[in-house]
């Protein structure tokens, strides 16, 4: 899946923004729900901004770097009482492990390894239509030329 | 240079950001080092031992480190230039040293969770006492000056 983009959500946290992940052939699309901070680190990265100083995903990204790991994919693996859970799949020389996280930091991280990003099919069945509606109505709106 | 402990973590309504407060085990050296809402939570959550259901940023980044088997040897604050504070997180990775370019918001919030030490070098807590210096002096008012003339 790609990101789409990152957009306010008016309702009902303001603390809240909404990551939108489609898949190409635009049969699937998942909307996430971030905190603010993930939601900038996001974005930064989608507009290719690079800040003066690096910023936390910056810094895990300069991590697994320096220790030679690779981010192989990043993917969205299940959702549980409006949850989302992910997984990060670092390679080392010798092998390939897992790491559990939130679906913001491995979206956030996963743009700066410029690695691939996954939802298993499992969350993208269990997906409440009323839900995604809106949000795909919104990215056709903005395809189309208006306003997102 | 001087290792520190985190001994204060403030609002600031004037920058509507936060300031983690380092001071030395003697109480001699204070450095305040503005951070922003995130780092602040992320060092809040570690000073009080708060576990947060999902894992939070710099809970990722200890993770991500433990899962490669890297160790957190300490981070030091390294450089104050323009207002900006830089820091290094030295890692043992094999039998490797490495040294990473950080913010020191992020260094601190890591080394709370791995338990590593925070030194501060001897130029930085300089700098700092300089600046703080400079702006007593900017604020002091030109009848001030004369004030002890006989």
């Amino acid at each position: 899946m790609t990101v789409q983009g990152v957009w306010a959500d008016a309702s009902p946290n303001a603390e809240s923004q909404v990551v939108l992940l489609q898949d190409e052939a635009k049969t699937s699309t998942l909307p996430i729900w971030v905190g603010t901070a993930e939601g900038t680190a996001i974005r930064l990265a989608l507009e290719g901004i690079i800040p003066p100083r690096p910023l936390s995903h910056d810094l895990i990204r300069n991590l697994t770097e320096h220790l030679s790991l690779t981010v192989s994919k990043v993917v969205v693996t299940d959702v549980k009482n409006n949850t989302y859970y992910a997984s990060i799949y670092l390679c080392s020389k010798q092998s390939e492990l897992t790491v559990d996280s939130r679906p913001s930091d491995a979206i956030a991280l996963a743009l700066r390894t410029k690695s691939p990003i996954y939802a298993t099919r499992d969350v993208l069945d269990r997906q409440v239509p009323e839900t995604v509606e809106p949000w795909i109505k919104r990215l056709n709106a903005k395809e189309l030329g208006g306003a997102a | 240079m001087t290792q520190m402990q985190v001994r204060g973590l403030m609002f600031d309504p004037y920058t509507n950001a936060y300031i983690v407060v380092l001071r030395d085990d003697g109480n001699t050296e204070m450095l305040p080092i503005w951070v922003g809402k995130p780092e602040a939570s992320a060092i809040s959550f570690a000073m009080e031992g708060i576990a947060t259901p999902r894992p939070m940023t710099h809970d990722l980044m200890k993770t991500v480190l433990d899962t490669a088997d890297a160790k957190v040897i300490s981070v030091v604050v390294t450089d104050l230039k323009e207002n900006t504070y830089y820091a290094k997180i030295h890692l043992l990775y094999g039998d490797s040293e490495y040294s990473i370019d950080s913010r020191p918001s992020d260094a601190i919030a890591l080394a709370l969770r791995a338990k590593a030490p925070v030194f501060v070098t001897d130029d930085v807590i300089r700098k700092h006492s300089n600046e703080e210096m400079d702006r007593w002096l900017e604020n002091l008012k030109p009848e001030d000056f004369g004030k002890y003339d006989a």
